[in-house]
C-alpha cells in the first residue's frame, strides 16, 4: 500500500459528519431549525455539561435545587425561583447568563466552560422559543446529522468509549493532525535547502523578510553548545573563523558531532524525557544502584548514531529481544526510571497499578507524544482514546515485572573508581552493622537479666515471639536508653542504604521480565530463578477496565492492544476498528516486543512525527509543534505541518539516523541566521513569538551547560566519560540538612573526594529525587516525577546567589583566575584571554580599561580584607525526634570523605591579586554575554 | 507595598524571582489562556494570608480533639484483619488501642480536648475542629504530597504556590511563600512545597533559621556590601553594553534587575529572623523559654513576623507523630511541643488584629487507626497510619470559631459526619483566601489544572 492509498483509507476511516447550521436546507421551517438546533447542538451541551450536577445525580441531588432534564423543569427554575429560560428573550434568561459567566458561572469550572459558538446556539434556541421535541425527533435529527458529510468535522472509528454520545462524537480535522499518515511531499520552491523552502513560504505569506546570516564566531558558539554542550576554544573559534574552504561550516558540524560529549549533550536531553533519575523517590528514597548503566547506555546510543527506531525498541522491549546480551537488558532500564516504592506501608496491588499507569503514561508520551494518562479514568476529552484503549495498552505491560537483574559489565563501560568507591561503602556498611548488634547484644543481656531475676525462662522478643503473652517476655528495647533506641533504628536503616549502594559495584541492571505479579517489596526486587514456575508468580495477571481509575471497579477484561485510532497499515497492528493486523500476544512473553514494532514503525505517525519535532526544539528552542509531550487537541499545532511530514519522512529515509537530521537542520539558512530581526517592530507585530524562525531565537543555557562551561573556562573539567554517578561539591548546608526518609534520616551527602572526579560533567551527577542539586534546580533542571518536554529557562532572583555568591562558584572563579595567571602574561592579555574563553571574542579598548581599572581596586580592597579559612566537618550533630518516645534524640554522624578530602584551590590560599582577578572573572560568568547563546 | 493587581505582567517580572520566560512559545500562550498571576477574582474573604502547621507524621484523632470511650473499653481486645485492600502493616493479628489520655470539654463551646492541651483550652472558642476529612494514600510522602499539593504523586504545585499565584505579592522583596521545616526535611522532601507547572517564582522557599535564611544569600564574609556594589556595578556596565547590542531580547532586561533585587533582599532578608524587636514576654509566650517548645514556637513566631511583613503563605512543620508505639509518651511529648506555641500564635495575631485576616491550619497528611499491629516482638500500644479519619484544626481567617464540625465512627476508624476527601479540604483552604479552585488554574499539559485535580465542593461548615 503506497501513501497516498494509505491516506485514503485513512479519509474513510472517518465518517464525515457535518454539524453546523449553516448547512441546514433554506426550505426548513424555522421552526424546525430550531428544533434540530437543540438537538444536534444544545441538547448534547446541557448533557455533558450540565446535567451532571443538575439531573443525573444518582442520589437524586439536584444543585441549587435546578433539574434542566425537560423544558418544563427549565421554565421553572432552581431555588432563586426565577424561570432558567425565558423562551423567545435569551437576554433575560438565567441559563444564559450563568453560562456567559455573567452573575452565576457556569459550568463552574474552566475546563468546562462553553465556547463562544456553544453560547451562540443556546442564544439562538431560546431566542427560537426554546423548543424540545419529542425523543423520537431528537433521534431522528441526531441521525440526520451523523449522515451528513462535511469537510469541517470527522468521525473517528475507535474500539469505542463509554458512552454512545462519546464513540459518535466529531472532532475537529485539525485537531487529528498528529493521527493523519505522514504526507509525502516535495519542498516548495524558492530555495537551495528544502528546510528553508519550506520556511521561507510561510515567511513570505507574512510578508517578513528573514535575517542575514550569523557571523562565524556567533555560528560556532550556537553550534558548539547545541551539539555539545560546550563553548568552543579558542583555537576551535580561530580555525573556524579562518577557514575558507566551502565546506568549513559542515566540518564544524562532522566535527562536533564525532566528538564524545555530543552523546553526553543529547543524552541528557533524552534523559529529561525519561525522567532519569539514581533513586526511587517515596519514603525511602531508594538507590536505584545501577541506574548509572542506563544513562551510559543513552549516551552510548547518541554517539554511536543508533538509528531511533532500534533505540525505541531496545528500550521498551530489549530483554525479549536478546535475553542474552547485557545492553539488551540495560535498555529496558527505561521501564523503571519512574518514581516507584512498595513498603509495608503500601499496598502491593495499588503499588502494581501506580507502575503500570506511570510506564503506560509514559511510553505514550516518550514515544508517541501522546499524554494517555486522563484515559485511566474516563474516555479523552478532546482526543479519540476511550478508556478501553487506554487499558489494552496497559495490559502490554501485565506481565513486565521489575527486578534487579545480573547483568555483567562490558567491555566499554566505565568501570573505574570501584576499587575506591567499594571498599568505602563496605566500611561504612560494617560499621552501621556493629553498632546494630552491639546495641543487640545489650539489649538481650539485660533481656536475660530480666529473666532471670523473674526466674523464668529468656524469650526474646522476635517476631516469631510476637504473641507469647507480653509478661514472659522482657520489656521492648530493655537496657537502651531513648537515645541509643533511636540511634539504633537510624543505623538499621543505614545498613539497608550502604548495602543497597554497595550494588552500585555488581554486575546488575535496573532491569524487567516476564512473569506473573508477585510482588517484593522494592527493596528486595530480584527475578525469581524460574519466574513462570515460582507459585506466586505462575498465574496470568488479567487487566480488567477500572471504572474511574479505581481498582475497586473492575469492569470488562481487555486484551493488549494498540491505540485504535491511529489508523492501521502499520505492521503490527491489532486494532478491533481497523484491521486485525498483527495483533498483541497474549502470552507472558513478546507483548512489549509487538507494541515496539508497532511504534518503530516508519508508518506510526505519531512515533515518527513526535522524535523529529523533538530534535526540531533542541535546535530551535521550540518544537514545530511546541507541546512535545501532547500532538493532543490541546497541544499545540504545528506551525509548519508540511516540513514537519517532510522531515520525518527524511529521517525515515535516513535510517532513523540523529546525525543525519542535524546535518541536514545545521545546514539550513534558518539554523544559520542572525538571533535579531533587522525590522524589529515589523517583526514583534507580525510573528512576536518568531514562530516562523525569521531570527535565530536566543536561548539562556541550561543548568548543566553552565556548570560545565564554568569548569571548562577555568580548565578543570575532567572529560572522563560515564561510569559511577558523581558527586560534585553542592551548597554545604543543603549537603548536610537532614531528610527524613521512612525510619530515619538520609546519610548527609558528600561529594567525591578528589576534585578530578567532582569536575566531571554534569550529565554524570548524581541525581537524587529526594535531595536536588540547589544550583542546577534554580537554572531549571528538571524534576523527576514527570516527563519534561521542554526545559523552562525563568529568570529567578535565587539564581543571582547561586551564581554570585555559592562556594562553587567562588572556586570556579579561582581556578579560572589561576588559569588565567598561568596562561596569560599582562594583565591586559590575561583579560583578553578570559574574554576569549568565555565570549569567544577579545575586549574593545574602553572594556579593557574599565576592567582593569576594577582589577586595580579589587586587588586593595582584597589586601584589607584577607577571608578566613573554612573546612567542612568530619562529624555531624544530628537530631531527631524519636517516634517511639516523641523525644529528641542526638548522636553523631561521621563524614568520612572529609577526613581525607582533597578540596579545590580556595581563596584564602592564593594572593590578594588572584582574588582580584576572580572577581573579574566572576563577574563574566554571570554576564548576560555568557549565560545567553544567540 | 503592594503593586499586584494594577500592573500587568511587564512590572511584575521584577517581583522576586519571576521571570521571564525565553523564547516566549509558552509563556504567552499560558497567559492568554491563563489569568495573569494576581489578577485571578478574588472572592469577598476575611483571609489575606495562610499559617500551614503541618504535623508530619500524622496526628491520631483519637489522642487529641476526638475521643472515643468505646474504643477505650475494647482496649488490647485482639482480632485478625484480612483485607487485601489495605496496606500489609494493616493486616494480620492485631489489637484495639484505647486512648491513654482524658478528655474535657473547654471553653464557652465545649471542644472535646485531650488533657494535654493545657493552653489551647484558653483559646479554644477561636477554634474550629473538622472531623470529616479523609485523605488517600497511606504512606508518609505520598499523603504529605497529596495534602500540600492535591497530588499524591508529586509533581504539582503546592497550595502556598497557588495562593501566591492567585493572589499575588504584598513584598516584592521577600518570597510569598516560605517553609519553616523540622530539623530535617519531610518525607517527600522540597516536593512538598515545589511551583510544579507554575512558573519557578512560586516555589516554596525554605527558610533556615541559623546560618543563611536561604542559600547563598550572602557572599562570604570577605566579600563586603561595599565590595559587592562595586562587583554588581561593573556587571551592570557590561550587561547594558550587551543589551544595547540586542535590543528586543527582552530577558536580558530581567536578568539585570534581577541582580538588583537580590541586592536589595541581601539586606532585608535576614531582618525576618531577627527577634531583637520581640519583648521576653513575647518570647516566653511562645515557649522560646523552655527547650521542649523553642524548635517549634520560634518558628510560629517567625511565621508571625513573615505575615506582618507581607508574606501570603507561611508553612511551618512539626514531625515525629508517627506513633505506632509508646503512643503515650509520644503524643504526650508532640502535643506539649506545640500546644503553648500554637496557642501563642492566635492569641498574638489577636492582639495585633490579624487574626481575622489570616488563616491558621493545624492537620496531619492522615489520620491514625484505632488498633494497632504487632510490633517489636509484642503488642505495641500505638496505631497505625489511617486514611479514613483524621482531625483538622483550624484558626482565624473567616471559619466558624468554637465549633466541632463532623464526625467520625465510635471507635474513630472512619469519618461517618459531614465526610469530605481532602481535596474538598482544599476547595475551602481557597475559598477561606478568597481564591475559587475552579477559576484558580493554569493550563499545563493539555489542560486546566487546579488545585483539588477535577474540582470540588466548599466545606460549608467550616465557613463562619
Amino acid at each position: 500500500m503506497n501513501k497516498r492509498e494509505k491516506t485514503r483509507l485513512f479519509l474513510t476511516l472517518l465518517l464525515l459528519v457535518g454539524f453546523t447550521q449553516a448547512i441546514l436546507a433554506s426550505d426548513e421551517t424555522a421552526a424546525d431549525e430550531a428544533e434540530q438546533l437543540f438537538a444536534v447542538q444544545v441538547l448534547p451541551l446541557l448533557k455533558t455539561k450540565c446535567f451532571g450536577c443538575h439531573g443525573d445525580d444518582p442520589e437524586g441531588d439536584l444543585k441549587g435545587n435546578l433539574d434542566v432534564r425537560n423544558r418544563a423543569a427549565l421554565l421553572r427554575g432552581g431555588e432563586s425561583g426565577k424561570p432558567s429560560i425565558v423562551p423567545g428573550k435569551a437576554e433575560k434568561s438565567l441559563l444564559v447568563k450563568a453560562i456567559l459567566w455573567e452573575d452565576l458561572e457556569m459550568p463552574p469550572k474552566i475546563n468546562d466552560r462553553l465556547t463562544a459558538a456553544q453560547v451562540t446556539s443556546v442564544q439562538q434556541w431560546i431566542a427560537a422559543g426554546a423548543p424540545w421535541p419529542d425523543e423520537k425527533i431528537i433521534r431522528r435529527y441526531q441521525e440526520e446529522d451523523r449522515q451528513r458529510a462535511s469537510t469541517e468535522s470527522v468521525r473517528v472509528i475507535t474500539s469505542g468509549g463509554t458512552t454512545e454520545e462519546w464513540t459518535n462524537r466529531p472532532y475537529k480535522r485539525e485537531n487529528l493532525w498528529a493521527l493523519r499518515p505522514v504526507q509525502v511531499s516535495e519542498p516548495p520552491s524558492g530555495a537551495d535547502h528544502p528546510v528553508d523552502a519550506f520556511l521561507q513560504q510561510r515567511l513570505a505569506e507574512k510578508g517578513l523578510v528573514a535575517a542575514r546570516p550569523a557571523d562565524r564566531v556567533t555560528l560556532i558558539r550556537r553550534a558548539t553548545y547545541d551539539l555539545t554542550g560546550l563553548p568552543p576554544s579558542p583555537e576551535e573559534v580561530a580555525s573556524f573563523v579562518s577557514d575558507q574552504s566551502d565546506d568549513a561550516w559542515m566540518k564544524v558540524i562532522n566535527r562536533l558531532l564525532e566528538s564524545p560529549r555530543y552523546g553526553e549533550q543529547w543524552g541528557r536531553h533524552w534523559l529529561d524525557v525519561v525522567r532519569y533519575s539514581d533513586t526511587s523517590g517515596y519514603s525511602n528514597d531508594f538507590e536505584r544502584s545501577n541506574a548509572w548503566r542506563y544513562r551510559d547506555y543513552v549516551v552510548r546510543s547518541f554517539n554511536s548514531d543508533k538509528p531511533y527506531d532500534q533505540f525505541v525498541t531496545e528500550q521498551i522491549a530489549g530483554d525479549e529481544l536478546d535475553p542474552d546480551n547485557p545492553e539488551m537488558l540495560i535498555a529496558v532500564g527505561f521501564l523503571r526510571m519512574g518514581p516507584w516504592e512498595h513498603t509495608g506501608m503500601s499496598n502491593e496491588h495499588s503499588d502494581r497499578q501506580n507502575w503500570l499507569d506511570d510506564v503506560t503514561n509514559s511510553v505514550g508520551q516518550a514515544f508517541l507524544s501522546t499524554a494517555l494518562r486522563c484515559c485511566r479514568c474516563h474516555d479523552h476529552k478532546f482526543d479519540p482514546i476511550p478508556t478501553v484503549d487506554y487499558y489494552r495498552f496497559q495490559a502490554v505491560f501485565a506481565t513486565t515485572q521489575l527486578a534487579e537483574r545480573a547483568v555483567r559489565f562490558l567491555d566499554g563501560e566505565n568501570l573505574d573508581h570501584f576499587k575506591e568507591g567499594k571498599s568505602r561503602l563496605f566500611e561504612l556498611w560494617n560499621q552501621a552493622k556493629a553498632d546494630v548488634a552491639s546495641l543487640d547484644a545489650k539489649e538481650t543481656a539485660a533481656g536475660k537479666k530480666w529473666a532471670e531475676e523473674k526466674g523464668i525462662p529468656f524469650v526474646p522478643r522476635t517476631f516469631q515471639n510476637s504473641e507469647v503473652p507480653e509478661e514472659q517476655k522482657p520489656p521492648r528495647a530493655i537496657g537502651l536508653d531513648h537515645t541509643e533506641e533511636g540511634f539504633r533504628k537510624v543505623r538499621k536503616q543505614d545498613v539497608r542504604i550502604w548495602g543497597r549502594r554497595l550494588e552500585r559495584y555488581e554486575p546488575m541492571a535496573q532491569s524487567v521480565y516476564n512473569g506473573g505479579n508477585y510482588y517484593p517489596k522494592s527493596i528486595y526486587l530480584r527475578m525469581p530463578e524460574k519466574p513462570l514456575q515460582v507459585n506466586k508468580a505462575k498465574e496470568m495477571p488479567v487487566t480488567f477496565v477500572l471504572d474511574g481509575g479505581s481498582l475497586f471497579a473492575k469492569k470488562q477484561k481487555v486484551d493488549p492492544g494498540t491505540p485504535s485510532s491511529i489508523p492501521a497499515g502499520i505492521v503490527g497492528s491489532s486494532n478491533p476498528a481497523t484491521g486485525p493486523g498483527h495483533p498483541i500476544p497474549t502470552g507472558f512473553s513478546g507483548r512489549r516486543r509487538q507494541l515496539a514494532a508497532w511504534i518503530a514503525n516508519p508508518d506510526n505517525p505519531l512515533a515518527t512525527r513526535s522524535i523529529v519535532n523533538r530534535i526540531w526544539q533542541y535546535h530551535f528552542g521550540q518544537g514545530i509543534a511546541a507541546n512535545p509531550n501532547n500532538f493532543g487537541a490541546t497541544g499545540a499545532r504545528p506551525t509548519h505541518p508540511d516540513l514537519l511530514d517532510w522531515l520525518a519522512n527524511r529521517f525515515v529515509a535516513d535510517g532513523w539516523s540523529f546525525k543525519q537530521m542535524h546535518r541536514l537542520v545545521m545546514t539550513s539558512a534558518a539554523y544559520q541566521r542572525r538571533s535579531a530581526h533587522p525590522d524589529l517592530a515589523r517583526s514583534m507585530e507580525v510573528d512576536p513569538d518568531n514562530l516562523l524562525l525569521a531570527y535565530f531565537s536566543p536561548r539562556r543555557l541550561a543548568a548543566e551547560e553552565i556548570r560545565d562551561s564554568m569548569l571548562a573556562v577555568s580548565s578543570e573539567l575532567n572529560m572522563e566519560v560515564g561510569g559511577l554517578p558523581i558527586h560534585p561539591e553542592i551548597n554545604l548546608d543543603e549537603a548536610l540538612r537532614p531528610r527524613m526518609i521512612q525510619f530515619s534520616l538520609a546519610p548527609a551527602y558528600q561529594p567525591d573526594r578528589t576534585p578530578a572526579q567532582r569536575n566531571r560533567r554534569s550529565v554524570y551527577v548524581y541525581r537524587s529525587r529526594g535531595l536536588l542539586d540547589p544550583m542546577l534546580n534554580v537554572f531549571n533542571q528538571p524534576q523527576t516525577e514527570d516527563s519534561c518536554e521542554r526545559r523552562d529557562s525563568s529568570n529567578i532572583t535565587p539564581q543571582v546567589f547561586t551564581l554570585l555568591n555559592s562556594d562553587s562558584s567562588i572556586d570556579r572563579s579561582i581556578a579560572f583566575a589561576q588559569r588565567l595567571e598561568r596562561e596569560a602574561g599582562s594583565l591586559s592579555e590575561q583579560i583578553e584571554l578570559a574574554f576569549q574563553l568565555v565570549y569567544q571574542r577579545r575586549p574593545q579598548r574602553s572594556e579593557l580599561k574599565l576592567l582593569k581599572q576594577h582589577y586595580l581596586q579589587m586587588v586593595i580592597h582584597h589586601l584589607q580584607t584577607p577571608p578566613r579559612r573554612k573546612v567542612p566537618p568530619i562529624h555531624l550533630d544530628r537530631s531527631l525526634v524519636e517516634e517511639l518516645s516523641g523525644r529528641v534524640f542526638s548522636y553523631k554522624e561521621r563524614l568520612d570523605v572529609y577526613e581525607d578530602y582533597q578540596h579545590h584551590v580556595k581563596p584564602w590560599d592564593v594572593t590578594a591579586a588572584t582574588r582580584a582577578m576572580a572577581d573579574l572573572c566572576l563577574i563574566l560568568v554571570n554576564s548576560n554575554e555568557f549565560i545567553y547563546v544567540y | 507595598m503592594s503593586h499586584f493587581g494594577q500592573t500587568g505582567i511587564a512590572r511584575r517580572q521584577f517581583l522576586y524571582g519571576l521571570g521571564s520566560s525565553i523564547g516566549a512559545v509558552a509563556l504567552s500562550s499560558m497567559l492568554q489562556a491563563s489569568p495573569t498571576p494576581g489578577t485571578v477574582a478574588r472572592l469577598s474573604a476575611r483571609a489575606k494570608a495562610c499559617i500551614f502547621l503541618c504535623m508530619e507524621g500524622g496526628p491520631s484523632q483519637m489522642d487529641t480533639f476526638d475521643p472515643k470511650p468505646k474504643l477505650n473499653a475494647m482496649h488490647l481486645k485482639s482480632f485478625t484483619e484480612d483485607n487485601e485492600n489495605l496496606a500489609l502493616a494493616r493486616r494480620g493479628n492485631r489489637r484495639m488501642i484505647g486512648s491513654p489520655f482524658q478528655f474535657r470539654p473547654v471553653g464557652d463551646s465545649g471542644i472535646q480536648m485531650c488533657e494535654h492541651f493545657e493552653h489551647l483550652a484558653g483559646v479554644a472558642d477561636d477554634l474550629c475542629i473538622y472531623h470529616g476529612c479523609q485523605a488517600d494514600a497511606v504512606d508518609h510522602p505520598s499523603a504529605l504530597y497529596h495534602l500540600n499539593t492535591g497530588n499524591r504523586f508529586g509533581g504539582d504545585p503546592a497550595i502556598g504556590s497557588w495562593v501566591n499565584y492567585g493572589l499575588g505579592s504584598e513584598n516584592e522583596n521577600l518570597p510569598g511563600y516560605i517553609v519553616l521545616s523540622e530539623l530535617a526535611f519531610p518525607q517527600g522532601g522540597s516536593g512538598n512545597w515545589s511551583n510544579g507547572f507554575l512558573p519557578a517564582a512560586y516555589q516554596g522557599t525554605p527558610l533556615r533559621a541559623s546560618g543563611t535564611p536561604i542559600l547563598d544569600l550572602s557572599p562570604p564574609a570577605w566579600k563586603t556590601r561595599r565590595h559587592q556594589r562595586k562587583n554588581l556595578d561593573l556587571l551592570n556596565q557590561m550587561n547594558r553594553r550587551h543589551q544595547h547590542q540586542h535590543p528586543g531580547h527582552d530577558d536580558l532586561d530581567a536578568r539585570i534587575e534581577n541582580y538588583e533585587l537580590a541586592f536589595r533582599m541581601q539586606a532585608e532578608v535576614p531582618g525576618l529572623l531577627d527577634l531583637g524587636q520581640e519583648s521576653q514576654q513575647t518570647l516566653a509566650a511562645y515557649g522560646l523559654d523552655n527547650p521542649k517548645t523553642e524548635s517549634f514556637g520560634r518558628r510560629c513566631l517567625y511565621a508571625r513576623r513573615m505575615i506582618e511583613m507581607g508574606v501570603r503563605f507561611v508553612q511551618v512543620f512539626s514531625g515525629g507523630w508517627d506513633s505506632h508505639d509508646y503512643i503515650e509518651r509520644a503524643h504526650r511529648e508532640r502535643i506539649y511541643s506545640v500546644d503553648k506555641p500554637v496557642t501563642a500564635l492566635i492569641q498574638d495575631l489577636k492582639t495585633r488584629g490579624l487574626l481575622d485576616e489570616t488563616l491558621i491550619v493545624w492537620t496531619g497528611e492522615f489520620g491514625r487507626t484505632p488498633d494497632n499491629q504487632l510490633r517489636g516482638g509484642g503488642v505495641a500500644v500505638g496505631r497505625d497510619h489511617n486514611a479514613d479519619a483524621m482531625v483538622i484544626m483550624m484558626a482565624g481567617g473567616g471559619v466558624k470559631a468554637g465549633h466541632t464540625v463532623g464526625a467520625t465512627d465510635e471507635i474513630g476508624n472512619t469519618a461517618v459526619e459531614v465526610v469530605h476527601p481532602m481535596k474538598d479540604f482544599h476547595v475551602t483552604l481557597l475559598r477561606l483566601l478568597g481564591l475559587d479552585d475552579n477559576k484558580l488554574t493554569y493550563f499545563h499539559g493539555g489542560r486546566f489544572k487546579q488545585l483539588s485535580q477535577t474540582g470540588g465542593e466548599v466545606i460549608k461548615e467550616l465557613i463562619a
